[in-house]
């Protein structure tokens, strides 16, 4: 456990360069630390058997099956196909931010996206892809092939956060672009007002597709981790500023936690999934949170 | 509170150096990419203001930091306002440092006048620069304030220790009056001294009071640089049985020995020069003392009889050192003398024995006698060589023939020494011509028969100084007189040496050239029963005081009285010279062997030396060898005495608002830092800077850090 912790850690996610292996690492490092399936409740329909192996829960044994066959069996369950999951990529400028982190905000989130796509291509979902700055800049058509990891993989690979935010406007017009319930994972640091973005929010929601906001932040914007006197320098606006980072620290988390909370409970009272993450925290943690999620709205 | 060095506050103006930093080169921020800035922002005023608040308060440190360091350079100072005096007015110190012989006193390998040297030294450097200070030790002089304290630090450790040195007290006093006497400073006076009972008597603290008292702005510390050790044998001063003395005749020479502390008894030596000066031992005794444990005394007695003519100089010493060497020698100086030819002239020879018998007695075989006689009658006189004798006496002279007169007047002029006494042979007419009249005070009147005696009423004139030791035991009236001359009028030239007991002059003196002239008008060999007439005295009857009297007036009329040939210390040394000894030209020979080429006038009678700060043996000789004497000078007896004060005694009898006591050298610096500088806030001033420096670093490193 301790060993497959030590290599679910961002900077050590990092040294892999091809991104479908970074993927599957997370994933089947997360899935050998659960031990046990936490798909239920997630994916319902039966799709095979499976011979039991060690790890497995008992209770899913085929019984059934066993009588027939005086084999162990267990019951694979194959996702609803009507699912179709849509990772919406955030690709302003603010998202290639890094303070003294090993992964900018982008490169954690790509990492992020990449395990849930081979996770949901694993389950048998279709799974695509859109990347948006000001709008939505790329998009892949969703698939269920493993074909459409490598396909998604490598589009993310090439992509370089560059752009300004407009998420309202790029949620808006994907919201134009889904044409059945759909599950939306946004990866985005969010840093434009909220308002029009947790509208845009919902509309997606009232339109009947699942939501999930993977709220990531760079540890420094969590953390504040300044001292002395700094000049900042906003990388989409070029606004600047002279601080007194000591003084300033304890009234900008105050602000960033107030934005924080404020995206949760809104998401909260939407049925939107809200899950706050920094790039200083691990992968696991981080797909614990959204499958937690998941189960809990399943 | 004040500055030692107020010069260095304008340091101070270094203070703009940071407002014009503050001002002109404001410090650039770290530049840093942050795409949360949207959430700073938003509390950007109320930041902005405490950031300046912070600037204000990081540029106050820093300026508060330079002025700090500033006058913590110059020395702030805070007196204790009961030490103010002449407020904040730079010190006046003068150091009196006891360098008496006393001071050589060796304890642990330093002599007590090293340790007053260190003390003093200590004291001088403690001084702050603006102060004066002047050294005062035992040697006479006019003292006064060095411009600057490092000429006193040179005066102090070029000082020694003097012989002939003056009280202890005598000096504390001048340098009260000198610190006094400094308008606008605050006098402070140290005294460096071992507590000495000698030196500080009852009598000495009175009038150190009593100078203090009159100086109330003076303050006196005394630093004691002595130890109670005291362990010392002591020689005192030497008495000698004669410093003139004849062929053959034994010179005893005495002197006590004292011990203080335990130890044998000692081993005394007796040296005497040769005549290459080089000291050889003549004898050793080792002495018996006696008495209480604390200083046992004895005394130490040689005798030397086979001194040929001349001046014999020695030493009595003890064999090993001690702690204080200054008393271990006595020096001294003896004169072997001839016996002096005194001519006595008389009417018949017979006339003559009397006096003859008196000063040179014929029972003694000639043997270490001091005068050698030889008789003429007054009508030979004439024709005697007047110039090989030392004094001539005419025992009741008849009338002279002018030539004789002449020739005794020609002899007084040149230095000789002529008694004239007169008596019955003696007439007014002849003793009132011309002749006559060169010699005697006054022109005879008459004969007095008023019976009376002998009674000078002082014995100070030199011709009878040698009575003086015996002036109370005297039976004056054994000298009665039954008839003597009276003068009509005394020359103004002429005084009475002696007088009768009815106030009536019975010698008389005349100035006469260099010679010396005594005239009695009644006779000195008078026997007590003369065929045919009347006695004029009785003198002769006892031979007790008659003895006395004629050798103590033939031997001043012959300059044979006893010299004194031991001094003390700095005492002038008087060398009285005969005829043939006078000289232009003479070299002093000092205890160190150096020689000192001097001059005098001819017409000096005696010389008068007074280069004799060290004791030891001092020779004076002429090239032409008529002139080879000699004395001796010691240290008094007294600086053997290592007794201690008390300091108690000392602040019980000093004003206590002026007197400090420092047992140390080092007490004795620290007294000048308290009472010259007050108390220097150096260090708390320095602590202050620290603490402002730290805390600007933190503040400044909070604003300023760099990756």
């Amino acid at each position: 456990m301790a060993t497959v912790e030590k290599y679910l850690k961002p900077e050590v996610i990092r040294q892999i360069s091809r991104l479908d292996l970074r993927a599957q690492f997370i994933v089947k490092g997360f899935l050998q630390g659960l031990h046990a399936s936490p798909f239920h409740g997630f994916s319902v329909e039966f799709s095979e058997h499976r011979k039991y192996t060690t790890g497995d829960d008992p209770k899913d044994i085929d019984w059934l099956a066993y009588a027939k066959t005086d084999r162990y069996y267990v019951k694979k369950f194959e996702a609803e196909t009507n699912i179709t999951g849509y990772l919406a990529m955030d690709l302003s400028a603010s998202m290639a931010y890094s303070y003294e982190q090993e992964l900018t905000k982008f490169e954690y989130a790509t990492c992020l996206a990449a395990a849930l796509c081979y996770l949901m291509v694993l389950q048998k979902d279709p799974v695509g892809l859109v990347t948006f700055g000001e709008r939505i800049v790329d998009s892949l058509a969703p698939r269920s092939n493993r074909r459409q990891i490598g396909n998604i993989l490598s589009l993310l690979a090439k992509l370089e956060p560059h752009d300004k935010t407009d998420v309202a406007h790029s949620l808006t017009q994907l919201a134009a672009m889904l044409k059945h319930s759909s599950l939306v994972m946004l990866f985005s640091d969010l840093l434009a007002d909220p308002e029009p973005t947790l509208s845009a929010m919902r509309r997606l929601r009232h339109g009947g597709h699942d939501v999930i906001v993977f709220h990531i932040l760079d540890a420094a914007e969590t953390q504040f981790p300044f001292e002395g006197l700094v000049e900042l320098r906003d990388p989409e606006t070029g606004d600047r500023l002279q601080v007194d980072a000591d003084g300033y620290r304890a009234d900008y988390l105050q602000e960033i936690n107030e934005f924080r909370d404020h995206f949760a409970r809104e998401c909260r009272q939407s049925g939107i999934d809200y899950v706050p993450l920094d790039t200083s925290m691990q992968f696991d943690r981080a797909l614990m949170e959204y499958l937690v999620n998941r189960r809990s709205l399943g | 509170m004040g500055f030692l060095t107020p010069a260095l506050t304008l340091g101070a103006l270094a203070v703009a150096v940071p407002i014009v930093l503050h001002l002109v080169m404001r410090q650039r921020p770290r530049e840093l990419e942050f795409p949360a800035l949207r959430f700073v922002q938003q509390r950007r005023d109320s930041n902005r203001r405490r950031m300046r608040l912070r600037h204000w308060l990081l540029l106050a440190l820093r300026c508060g930091l330079i002025v700090l360091l500033a006058l913590a350079l110059a020395r702030p100072t805070w007196r204790p306002p009961e030490a103010r005096g002449k407020a904040g007015a730079p010190i006046a110190a003068a150091l009196v440092i006891d360098n008496s012989p006393r001071m050589q006193y060796v304890a642990s390998g330093q002599s007590r006048l090293d340790a007053a040297v260190a003390a003093a030294t200590g004291v001088l450097q403690q001084l702050p620069g603006d102060a004066q200070a002047t050294v005062l030790d035992l040697t006479a002089g006019s003292p006064r304030f060095a411009l600057d304290v490092s000429s006193a630090v040179a005066r102090v450790e070029n000082l020694s220790s003097v012989a002939d040195a003056r009280e202890l007290a005598t000096a504390v006093v001048d340098a009260i009056e000198l610190a006094a006497q400094q308008e606008n400073r605050r006098g402070q006076v140290f005294v460096f001294s071992d507590l000495s009972g000698a030196a500080l008597s009852n009598e000495a603290i009175t009038r150190i009071a009593a100078a203090l008292e009159e100086a109330p702005e003076v303050q006196l510390a005394l630093v004691d640089v002595g130890d109670d050790a005291d362990a010392n044998t002591a020689l005192g001063e030497a008495v000698l049985s004669a410093t003139v003395l004849r062929t053959g005749e034994p010179l005893r020479i005495s002197a006590p020995v004292s011990m203080t502390g335990p130890g044998e008894p000692p081993l005394v030596e007796l040296l005497l020069a040769d005549e290459s000066g080089e000291l050889i031992k003549r004898n050793q005794q080792i002495v018996e003392l006696a008495g209480g444990d604390a200083t046992r005394t004895g005394e130490v007695e040689f005798t030397l009889d086979d001194l040929p003519l001349g001046v014999h100089q020695g030493v009595v010493q003890l064999s090993s050192p001690d702690a204080l060497t200054i008393d271990n020698q006595r020096f001294f100086t003896v004169d072997v003398r001839p016996a002096a030819r005194v001519l006595l002239a008389a009417d018949a020879p017979t006339d003559a024995t009397l006096v003859r018998e008196a000063i040179s007695p014929s029972l003694l075989g000639g043997e270490g006698q001091r005068f050698e006689c030889e008789t003429v009658t007054a009508a030979t006189l004439r024709s005697a060589p007047l110039e090989d004798y030392q004094a001539v006496l005419l025992l009741d002279p008849p009338s002279l023939p002018p030539a004789a007169w002449d020739a005794l007047d020609t002899y007084l002029q040149q230095g000789g020494g002529v008694g004239v006494f007169l008596g019955h042979n003696a007439s007014s007419a002849p003793f009132n011509e011309a002749g006559p009249q060169k010699l005697l005070p006054g022109r005879l009147r008459r004969i007095s028969r008023d019976a009376t005696y002998l009674r000078p009423r002082r014995l100070d004139h030199p011709a009878l100084a040698g009575m003086a030791e015996f002036a109370e035991s005297i039976p004056w009236s054994l000298c009665a007189t039954f008839r003597y001359w009276q003068f009509e009028e005394l020359s103004s030239d002429s005084h009475v040496v002696a007088a009768f007991a009815n106030g009536e002059p019975a010698i008389l003196q005349r100035a006469a050239g260099q010679g010396r002239l005594l005239v009695g008008v009644t006779p000195l060999g008078e026997p007590p029963s003369p065929r045919g007439r009347e006695p004029w005295n009785e003198w002769a009857r006892h031979a007790w005081p008659y003895v006395l009297i004629c050798d103590e007036l033939t031997g001043y009329l012959a300059r044979d009285a006893e010299t004194q040939l031991d001094y003390l210390a700095g005492d002038t040394a008087t060398i009285p010279l005969a005829l043939d000894q006078r000289v232009t030209n003479y070299v002093l020979r000092l205890p160190d062997g150096q020689g000192l080429r001097r001059t005098a006038a001819v017409s000096d009678a005696a010389l008068s030396i007074s280069v004799t700060d060290d004791p030891g043996n001092y020779r004076v000789t002429s090239g032409s060898a008529q002139l080879d004497r000699g004395f001796s000078v010691n240290i008094p007896g007294e600086y053997s005495n290592l007794a201690r004060r008390d300091p108690a005694d000392l602040s019980a009898a000093l004003p206590a608002a002026q007197f400090q006591f420092a047992a140390t050298g080092v007490a004795a610096a620290e007294l000048v830092e308290a009472a010259a500088t007050g108390r220097e806030l150096y260090s708390w001033a320095i602590g202050l800077v620290a603490v402002v420096w730290g805390a600007e670093h933190l503040l400044a490193n909070r604003f300023y850090r760099r990756e």
